[in-house]
């Protein structure tokens, strides 16, 4: 069997990537019927997972002005055309975001983060190294809308250290900040749910806000997790195993979804 | 009829440094290279710059030392790279810049292009984003406030009137009624914010063709100022349904904007190099490459 890389070796089937583990357990959050909101990479890739196996009444918008693309060839960007391929409707960012999000009819705010704190905080400004230099890498574009307004937010990055640090460098699109609750914040969404690294499922917790483990990729060990994190993380006791893809859903992802893994590698 | 179609010198000839110019691309699709690459030649200085998501065409006035400041709500060149010359110039703090967000950036032009002076948005609380812009000078452009019948919070955004916005389209008619194919991002609130209108056409159809499909002008000609024709006027970037990206000029772009010196060289070959969008073009390849990157038109791309 190959191992490949990204899994880092540590999964149980070592031919199944963990970006696959990912965009699986990404698109099993997604519920049929409900309206999402997609950055591109990941988060796209599970939301046509959802909509090819559980979900096909999904609506999935693109902050560009384009609704239910059903791409043929993987895009590098939003504005890419490969994108607007077969799409329903195409219009701009005072309706996707305006007319949708603003008026709050998205139930999911998917994303991906270069930085997430514990309290579900994103940054996709700006990165510090050790000496506290900075470099500058984007910016909100959509991120904060998204985080501020959708019903709930799934977040999808790698696991490491780095990048799921204590506080983020540069709080782009809030979370629970500081622990508090939306509304104490003025946010009308209702913030972060999930958390889908190449290591696991996270969650918040209810009262506190902050994250916690809701359970592990095959093969990752619960010491490298924890010791990949940044801030304290809620462990409960008994901790269950992500499933992994089914066959069928390992074939949509690696035949028809993403076939060159542009996004899967 | 009126005929506004005008060369790109031209019209930027009547752009005073200092404007205050909007543009139309998002990161590597349908920027007005036409113009940027112009507005370099002719070194207009000290320009304020807006745009929804920031991309190749504002990377390169912000590298070429032209905007004073600069008002944006993110952006990139997609998976070809970062925005070097932008965050570049944020990091070393050589412009003034506020950071907003693509629906945030929307809503001023929104508001501007309904002759508000202000609008009300839901986003941005508690975030650094508007901590950052209350603590600087972008606190001008905002404010909390409560709305007079429920209570509820919100922020308050200033209307943005740019002086002049561009943007790129597919068709025009030589009146300045514009068709855009495909999504639109913030391109009719940033048109119709703008004090003054200029808009780039790949194609100028006759008022004929346009009245075919009336349902498809987002730009009215009334409100158009000029019109620039130039075939192949945002490459490298995209323009749906007439061609793609040209993946091997992002690539050199990128690696050549990485470091400042290298980007004067760019800037000298690609735009000081060449006397107008044609000879620039012949640079990237020429009919062979245009034909190259031509859509298909099933696809669009």
């Amino acid at each position: 069997m190959q191992v490949t890389e990204g899994t880092k070796g540590r999964n149980a089937r070592s031919d199944i990537r963990a970006t696959e583990i990912m965009a699986t357990a990404g698109a099993r959050e997604l519920h049929d019927g409900e309206v999402v909101v997609v950055g591109l990479g990941l988060p796209e890739v599970a939301s046509v997972l959802a909509k090819r196996t559980h979900a096909p009444r999904l609506t999935t918008l693109l902050e560009v002005g384009v609704m239910n693309p059903r791409p043929k060839d993987p895009p590098v960007g939003l504005p890419d055309s490969r994108s607007f391929y077969r799409a329903t409707c195409w219009s701009g960012f005072l309706d996707v975001m305006g007319m949708n999000l603003h008026r709050g009819v998205v139930d999911v705010g998917f994303l991906g983060a270069l930085e997430l704190d514990r309290y579900g905080n994103i940054n996709t400004t700006l990165v510090k190294d050790g000496a506290g230099k900075i470099r500058y890498v984007n910016g909100s574009a959509g991120g904060n809308d998204v985080a501020s307004l959708a019903k709930r937010v799934i977040v999808i990055m790698r696991h490491e250290k780095r990048k799921l640090p204590l506080a983020v460098a540069y709080l782009t699109s809030p979370g629970f900040v500081g622990g508090r609750s939306r509304q104490e914040l003025n946010l009308r969404g209702g913030g972060p749910s999930r958390v889908i690294t190449d290591m696991g499922v996270l969650g918040f917790d209810a009262k506190t806000h902050a994250m916690s483990l809701l359970s592990l990729h095959p093969g990752i060990q619960l010491e490298a997790l924890v010791e990949n994190t940044g801030f304290p993380l809620h462990i409960p006791n008994d901790i269950p195993t992500t499933p992994l893809p089914s066959t069928e859903e390992l074939r949509l992802l690696r035949e028809e979804i993403d076939p060159k893994g542009m996004h899967l590698k | 009829m009126v005929d506004k179609v005008k060369s790109v010198s031209e019209v930027v000839r009547t752009i005073p440094s200092g404007s205050h110019i909007a543009l139309g691309g998002f990161a590597i699709a349908r920027n007005v290279i036409v113009v940027v690459h112009e507005l370099i030649r002719q070194q207009k200085r000290d320009l304020t710059v807006s745009q929804g998501v920031v991309g190749l065409e504002t990377d390169l006035l912000v590298g070429a030392g032209l905007v004073g400041h600069l008002i944006m709500g993110g952006g990139s060149l997609d998976r070809f790279g970062p925005a070097h010359c932008v965050n570049r110039a944020r990091e070393t703090k050589s412009l003034r810049w506020e950071d907003y967000t693509s629906l945030s950036v929307c809503f001023r032009y929104l508001a501007g292009a309904l002759g508000l002076s202000f609008i009300p948005i839901k986003s941005l609380f508690a975030s650094e984003i508007l901590e950052r812009l209350e603590a600087g000078p972008g606190a001008s452009d905002v404010k909390r406030s409560k709305c007079p019948f429920t209570g509820e919070e919100y922020v308050l955004l200033r209307a943005l009137t740019p002086d002049v916005s561009f943007i790129h389209v597919q068709i025009a008619d030589s009146e300045g009624n514009c068709q855009i194919n495909g999504p639109r991002w913030g391109n009719e609130e940033q048109a119709k914010a703008g004090r003054r209108l200029v808009v780039v056409a790949e194609e100028i159809v006759s008022t004929e063709f346009i009245q075919r499909s009336p349902e498809r002008t987002i730009i009215p000609g009334h409100r158009v100022e000029a019109v620039i024709h130039q075939p192949f006027g945002a490459l490298p970037t995209s323009v749906y349904g007439c061609y793609d990206y040209d993946a091997d000029h992002l690539r050199l772009y990128v690696k050549h904007a990485e470091e400042p010196e290298r980007f004067q060289e760019y800037l000298k070959a690609f735009v000081f190099g060449c006397r107008d969008h044609w000879e620039y073009l012949e640079k990237l390849g020429g009919l062979r490459r245009m034909e190259e990157l031509r859509a298909e038109p099933i696809s669009g791309y």
